[in-house]
């Protein structure tokens, strides 16, 4: 792991010096509430510009709704979570259903040695599994898919994020919309037809609610099939889809 | 000898104890090799200047022991079956002789030391207690009787039959004969003890048992007083632990019960530990999933796996981040796989297999026993696997599709998944999946990536077999 932080003797800028002999201080007593950097980036630039300090903030939840299979949202929460470990700790997924494929994650970017993959068999193990996660601080990301979360949950759970400054990933179906929410930010999923000549997939994010931002906005993205980088979506009219197939590769 | 004859096996602990205790003495103890050890051995080499010569250190060795209430009778000389005979059958006239002709410092040589404890009420207290043979002076005294080399019972008996009874009469007999009559092992031990042939101690190894356990006065159903005895007994076991700089990887626990059976609860560990504070919430997690058949008589911690302790230093002024803290991950996995079982807390490592669902391997990452353990043979080092595309979520078991497919060996047009019609915009493929036919169940499919007009992407393949299509996995 490569020290990230600078050395504060070595900082130019005075206040910038302050903040991290602030933070050395912080550690020294004993203050286990870890330090919160600014937000880390959504790994989706033009997702980091709708919200409010450029990114995700650690220790908060961030709940991701798609109305159906093949969606495109876990692909989207994944670059999430590696944006998230790359200065180290672990990713940890909560794959009760047993049907996480490792492989097409370590291929959008997180290595395997990076993951921490934990199968809960009842409901009450999966809740009290999200809990513990959340609550660690070697955890970077979390990834889940809670059906069910009422609300006294969804509160301990954004309480142990908060303790354990990890970055809580969780992936709904379109029911959670009507629940309410203790998560930062919750958005929508949605995928789009695609353009004819993209060499991606394009998908659509609503920004369905974001604590201290600007709800209701929508933005139409492209994730690319061979790098994993999202960027925005060039504004193709939907209507270029070609029916049939077309052998791409 | 220690204890009574018959008790062969707290006899044979005993030594052990005391053969660790010699520790002291020597870095090299043994026991000597028969069916009923009562000697220890010694190597003494070059230890006697550090004690101030031979005869200080058998008599450091006797006082000692006169400590801890034995009686010794201690034997240097160059050999083991020369020890050995001296320390059993020497005499005390020998001694003083030898006494006398002490004092020349030859360090080089092997010595070892037989020890014979003897219980402080013995019968016949030996004439003396220390024996010391010169390296100049002959190893075996001909006056010695046959049975001071060691041998089996059945050769002693026909020597005595054949009326020879000491070494001297042996001396005078061909060698060549006493081979042929009294089989290779006089002639061996023989040889062992004059020097002919090397014979080396055989190192004693303790191997501690990280156990303690404890009988309740009042049998108890109570989970706090179990839970409270718990913490006094891994109390104990850290001290047993730590005293070896050993840490526990596993820890079992077992609750008597009677009339039921014993419960056992199984602990793994991410990193050795021995701290009774670090090991109790995590069996005491474990206490409170259980339920009690019957009052819990006893109780019994070990360490069923131990490794060398990690100390590490914390960093007054750390640059590292909390999350990239390793000891917090490692305190979260114990703490998972104490709830949910070993098997349920697991790292993916890929394997370069072309069937999508065999292309990675789970392996626990704590040892309790069941389950694969990450410590089990070499770990490879990870080679950087290329993976094709592959969908996030892959079905555990692929599920057959009605599909409408226009061109014979194309992908499909349209398919049904979940109560919904989808049509194909785009596809990727056919990317030609087959195993050999060594394999227990070979598969030939063709994998299409596909997305609809709406978006979504699937991952669906045709069986070659017979052309059915299946759905996979989904590009979530």
């Amino acid at each position: 792991m490569s020290h990230q932080n600078p050395n504060p003797i070595h900082a130019q800028n005075p206040p910038q010096l302050i903040a991290a002999l602030r933070r050395q201080i912080a550690r020294l007593e004993g203050v286990h509430r870890p330090v919160r950097p600014e937000g880390i980036s959504s790994g989706c630039t033009p997702l980091d510009r709708l919200l409010p300090g450029g990114g995700f903030h650690r220790g908060t939840l961030v709940e991701w709704l798609s109305a159906a299979d093949g969606s495109g949202a876990e692909s989207l929460a994944i670059v999430a979570a590696r944006e998230a470990c790359r200065e180290g700790g672990v990713v940890v997924v909560l794959d009760p259903r047993r049907e996480f494929y490792p492989p097409a994650v370590a291929r959008a970017g997180i290595a395997p040695q990076c993951l921490l993959v934990v199968q809960p068999a009842t409901e009450a193990d999966n809740h009290w599994t999200l809990d513990q996660a959340l609550r660690c601080a070697g955890v970077a990301a979390l990834l889940a898919w809670p059906d069910r979360l009422d609300g006294r949950t969804f509160r301990r759970l954004q309480l142990a994020a908060e303790e354990g400054g990890g970055l809580g990933l969780l992936l709904r179906t379109q029911a959670a919309q009507a629940e309410p929410s203790w998560a930062d930010v919750r958005l929508m999923v949605e995928p789009l037809p695609a353009a004819e000549t993209s060499r991606g997939r394009r998908l659509r994010i609503d920004l369905l609610r974001c604590r201290h931002g600007a709800g209701g906005q929508s933005i139409d993205v492209e994730i690319d099939d061979e790098t994993h980088t999202v960027h925005l979506a060039s504004p193709v009219a939907a209507a270029t889809v070609r029916h049939g197939c077309s052998r791409a590769s | 000898m220690i204890g009574g004859r018959g008790e062969s096996q707290s006899d044979r602990e005993a030594l052990e104890k005391l053969a660790d205790w010699c520790g002291r003495f020597s870095p090299v103890v043994g026991i000597e090799e028969a069916a009923a050890p009562e000697s220890l051995l010694l190597d003494i080499t070059g230890l006697d200047a550090l004690f101030g010569g031979e005869a200080q250190l058998a008599g450091e060795i006797l006082r000692e022991l006169a400590a801890r209430g034995l009686t010794a009778v201690v034997a240097v000389a160059d050999t083991i079956g020369a020890a050995w005979a001296m320390a059993h059958f020497g005499t005390g006239d020998r001694e003083e002789r030898e006494r006398g002709r002490k004092g020349e410092g030859e360090t080089h040589w092997t010595k070892v030391a037989g020890e014979s404890p003897l219980l402080p009420c013995s019968p016949s207290p030996p004439l003396c207690s220390t024996f010391i043979l010169h390296p100049s002076s002959s190893p075996l005294s001909p006056s010695l009787p046959v049975i001071a080399l060691r041998l089996p019972e059945q050769v002693a008996a026909m020597l005595h039959q054949l009326g020879i009874d000491c070494i001297g009469q042996l001396e005078m007999l061909p060698r060549a004969d006493l081979l042929s009559r009294f089989g290779p092992e006089l002639l061996r031990r023989w040889d062992q003890a004059t020097g002919r042939l090397g014979e080396t101690v055989p190192v004693y190894q303790s191997q501690p048992e990280w156990e303690t356990g404890c009988w309740l006065e009042h049998p108890t159903t109570q989970r706090k007083a179990i839970e409270l005895v718990l913490q006094k007994l891994l109390e104990r076991l850290e001290q047993l632990l730590a005293h070896h700089g050993q840490g526990a990887m596993q820890l079992t626990c077992r609750l008597d019960c009677p009339p039921e059976r014993p419960i056992e609860l199984t602990l793994g560990l991410f990193q050795p530990t021995a701290s009774a504070r670090h090991l109790l919430p995590l069996v005491a997690m474990q206490l409170e999933r259980l339920s009690l058949p019957a009052a819990v008589v006893a109780i019994h911690v070990r360490a069923s796996l131990t490794a060398a302790l990690q100390r590490r230093q914390g960093e007054l002024f750390s640059d590292l981040s909390p999350w990239q803290n390793p000891r917090h991950v490692a305190q979260l996995i114990e703490r998972l796989s104490s709830r949910l079982g070993s098997r349920a807390v697991v790292r993916p490592r890929l394997v370069p297999d072309p069937q999508p669902e065999l292309a990675y391997r789970y392996r626990s990452l704590v040892n309790d026993g069941c389950g694969q353990s990450r410590r089990n043979g070499p770990r490879r080092p990870a080679a950087a696997i290329e993976v094709p595309p592959r969908p996030l979520r892959l079905l555990r078991r692929p599920i057959p599709l009605a599909t409408v497919s226009i061109v014979p060996d194309g992908p499909p047009l349209k398919f049904s998944h979940s109560g919904g019609q989808h049509q194909v915009a785009r596809t990727w493929g056919p990317e030609r999946i087959e195993t050999g036919w060594w394999r227990n169940q070979p598969v030939g499919r063709d994998y299409y990536r596909v997305e609809t007009t709406t978006g979504h992407r699937f991952w669906l393949f045709r069986r070659l077999r017979d052309g059915h299509w299946f759905l996979h996995g989904l590009f979530e």
